[in-house]
């Protein structure tokens, strides 16, 4: 009787437990890992400015980490980023500088917002050139992006010579440089404000719903009358979007953009943290949530590797173990 | 050598709980050529699937050359000297004759270095067993279409294949191809290879085969010789023994009023699927388009739901000429499209049930950019109890669903989309016997509310209980067009099987 009893409450929690887990594994991670470091490693890691740090660190890939979401969640993937970045950045800088000397000293702030409207509508075009290559030429994603990924860096670096451009119009790095209220970075609240945005996208708007759709199940999405290609092409667009806004906060926070070290390997890092946060790579599967934790995941982890003072020189070798790990343990409790 | 080359008997399967073979028998003798009949869905597929290996029976016993054995994968089954060629050919256009015989066979020294002489010479030899003349060394791709089919039975004989399954090999195929076949299988027979020979045209049945097994609904109905003691067998006949008599059962058809014409198709070509394709169809109609595989319907379907290019040809809507560019634009023009192949074309398997039925209407829930979610909900829940599909909840993933449950939740869509046009493919493929009942209820609902419904169907019954007209397609033409009051098993698989009726 007694066991009977015992044995329905042990299922019953064991249930909780795979819903729990099921749908939050990501942040049940997370919580595990920062209870672990926080014991092992005290005031160091468990404090306020340690992990406002954390945030600003992040805060840039957590920005470009968004709209890769919604590209991988549309069965698609954008290895372009990175190099897009640097040629958005680039232009930019070149813009701002450009209307700041025309404009002069007194109208620096409209030299800034022209600059940024400039970053805002290259990365969209940037990225409608990708949508729109991948569905009317209807090729890979991957090809499509890796080739722009090579174009957008050398291009770059050609008009660059190879070096970096500077921001002379002064207020630019004002954009990332302040903090709120005294305390808190603006890049953070740029990527929250964006997080909750994009959340509100994929779970409460019609094209939210048609982008999981298409990564699902493109041909029955078509065959109910949804134009899937624009779809698809929209998702590209956001991603430009998003490189433009995180091109604007990196920009602003060095005050300069570098051929040739900007951006570099974030398109990797950004679907890294993606896929840590459980968006299924062909599709159809994530949510904008748990790529939030992905990402703060992903900087926990490099937080604490530097606090415990782990050679740099291995710092990927365990985060790519961690990659793979996470998945691993995700992927386990779909098969069962 | 027994007398039986390969006997099957009390061979029963079953998926999710419904019976596809009940206690069937086959037997075929030694070197002869058998004829395997049965409409579609009859278990012609499923029970040489399990000789194959492919699929496992639930209980059975097959004897082959008079000795009973175990075909647990299909590589047993070829350990046995079956062979099953299928009716996608499974050659290599790019490789060679010889290299696609020797595919994963290759004959190769000890270091993997390829001996290709070798290879070539012992296919040369089984062409010349064959009586025929390829050069092993031409490249597929360049060779006919028939050569492909013969390359699969060359494989098959090098392989010391004795019992050679053929499913469906004419249907691609011209006339001066399938004679080129019906000589090999002769020249096969002659010196000792039992064929068993799946196909819908009938005429080619007596014209080739020594015996013939019909199946229907998963049971043997009869095995005969095709020329018996009472003379050949004529294609009416084995016709009649494949749909059987007992056929219509229920009274599902109920009379409806018919308007005017909503849709005129005129000479719609889209080759190689659809030639000349002509036909009207009016307001509460429900208009049946029939014909076995490659008859071009599903096509037909398509590019008139904007999914396939038209190349030339006309459709009208109420006298206007339209053209659906898309099927978001077919959409618009208040068309609606139940695909075939449900699993590939109808659900969204990430989303659930209600995210599946409003997948077509979401802009309705819409309010500037915010959905409204709760109404989503309960529309949804207004069409699971109007249709009465069983789900564990509206949060559901909709693969949990059964078969029939989901085809109604992709039917539910479409309802609410409310279509002038709706186009159904194959609506009741994959689907129980209680379901099919229900989706044809529906049907006729749809058509009593004034929608033109066309349904594209290859099973002969559906047609017989739902339809006001159907459309005869045999390789992509309408071979003939037929009144509810015309038309009969018998004579829609004569004329979906090439022939003609007085």
């Amino acid at each position: 009787m007694l066991d009977a009893k015992s044995s329905v409450i042990d299922s019953k929690v064991s249930q909780l437990w795979k819903k729990i887990w099921g749908q939050y594994s990501i942040i049940v991670i997370f919580i595990g890992i920062i209870i672990i470091a926080s014991i092992l490693l005290g005031r160091t890691f468990f404090d306020g400015q340690n992990f406002l740090n954390i945030l600003r660190n992040n805060s840039i890939l957590g920005i470009l980490a968004l709209g890769m979401a919604f590209v991988i969640i549309s069965g698609n993937f954008d290895l372009s980023i990175g190099s897009m970045l640097v040629a958005v950045g680039a232009s930019t800088i070149m813009i701002t500088n450009f209307f700041g000397r025309v404009l002069g000293p007194d109208l620096g702030l409209l030299a800034i917002i022209l600059g940024i409207l400039s970053a805002l509508i290259c990365g969209a075009l940037f990225g409608f050139l990708n949508g729109i290559i991948i569905t009317k030429g209807k090729i890979p994603s991957f090809i499509v992006t890796l080739g722009f990924m090579s174009i957008y860096r050398s291009v770059s670096m050609y008009f660059m010579k190879g070096g970096g451009f500077f921001c002379d119009v002064p207020g630019f790095k004002n954009i990332s440089n302040t903090d709120l209220f005294g305390i808190i970075p603006l890049p953070v609240i740029y990527f929250a404000v964006l997080a909750a945005i994009c959340y509100y996208i994929s779970k409460h708007t019609k094209f939210g719903r048609h982008v999981y759709a298409v990564g699902s199940n493109e041909k029955a999405t078509r065959l109910s009358g949804i134009n899937t290609d624009k779809v698809k092409i929209l998702t590209f667009i956001i991603m430009g979007i998003m490189v433009a806004l995180a091109v604007i906060t990196e920009t602003s926070r060095m005050n300069s953009i570098n051929a040739t070290s900007s951006g570099s390997g974030y398109e990797i890092t950004a679907i890294t943290a993606v896929v840590i946060g459980g968006v299924s790579l062909s599709g159809g599967k994530g949510s904008i949530v748990s790529v939030v934790f992905g990402v703060l995941l992903l900087g926990v982890i490099s937080n604490i590797l530097n606090i415990a003072g782990v050679d740099v020189f291995l710092i990927n070798a365990i985060k790519g173990s961690l990659v793979i790990l996470a998945v691993l343990l995700q992927k386990k409790e779909v098969i069962r | 050598m027994s007398e039986y080359a390969l006997k099957m008997t009390g061979i029963n399967k079953s998926f999710d709980g419904i019976q596809v073979l009940n206690n069937i028998e086959i037997a075929v003798k030694s070197s002869e050529i058998h004829a395997l009949l049965g409409e579609n869905g009859a278990g012609k597929s499923t029970l040489m699937n399990i000789l194959g290996g492919v699929l496992l029976a639930d209980s059975g016993i097959i004897e082959v050359d008079g000795e009973q054995v175990n075909l647990h994968t299909p590589s047993e089954s070829q350990h046995h000297g079956i062979a099953f060629i299928h009716q996608e050919l499974n050659v290599v256009n790019d490789l060679r004759v010889y290299e696609n015989m020797f595919l994963g066979y290759e004959v190769h020294n000890k270091f993997g270095h390829l001996n290709a002489q070798e290879m070539i010479k012992q296919s040369q030899e089984i062409f010349n067993y064959m009586n025929i003349k390829v050069d092993p060394k031409a490249v597929v791709g360049d060779l006919d279409a028939s050569y492909k089919q013969i390359i699969e039975i060359a494989k098959a004989l090098l392989r010391n294949a004795t019992i050679i399954i053929m499913d469906e090999p004419t249907t691609s195929l011209t006339h001066v191809e399938i004679d080129n076949i019906f000589k090999i299988m002769r020249t096969l027979k002659e010196k000792g290879a039992t064929i068993i020979f799946i196909s819908h045209k009938l005429g080619e049945v007596v014209e080739i085969c020594d015996r013939f097994t019909v199946l229907r609904n998963g049971e043997k109905i009869v095995v005969e010789d095709v020329h018996g003691p009472n003379g050949t067998v004529s294609a009416e006949t084995i016709a009649r023994y494949m749909v059987g008599r007992d056929v219509l059962d229920a009274n599902i058809f109920e009379k409806h009023d018919v308007g005017d014409v909503i849709m005129e198709v005129n000479n719609l070509c889209c080759s190689p699927y659809i030639k000349d394709v002509s036909f009207n169809i009016r307001k509460g109609e429900i208009l049946a388009f029939t014909g076995l595989l490659g008859d071009g319907r599903t096509e037909l379907a398509r590019a008139i739901f904007g999914d396939m290019k038209i190349e030339s040809g006309t459709i009208k809507v109420n006298g206007e000429k339209i053209t659906n560019k898309s099927p978001e634009k077919a959409k618009k023009m208040k068309f609606g499209y139940l695909p075939d192949n449900r699993k590939e074309n109808g659900i969204v398997k990430d989303l659930t049930v209600a995210e599946n039925i409003t997948l077509s209407t979401l802009e309705r829930f819409q309010k500037k950019f915010k959905l409204n979610l709760k109404e989503e909900k309960s529309v949804a829940k207004q069409y699971v109890s109007s249709l009465s599909i069983k789900i564990p909840s509206l949060d559901a993933n909709i693969t949990s669903l059964s078969g029939g449950n989901q085809q109604k939740v992709v039917l539910a869509k479409w309802l609410h989309v409310k279509p002038d046009i709706m186009i159904l493919s194959n609506p009741t493929q994959g689907v129980d016997v209680g379901a099919k009942k229900e989706i044809y209820g529906l049907i006729m609902q749809l058509a009593k509310s004034g929608v033109a419904v066309m349904v594209m169907t290859g099973e002969a019954q559906e047609v017989l209980k739902i339809c006001d007209r159907v459309c005869v397609m045999y390789h992509g033409v309408i071979k003939a067009e037929l009144s509810r009051n015309e038309c009969c098993e018998e004579s829609l698989m004569i004329l979906s099987t090439g022939g003609s009726i007085d």
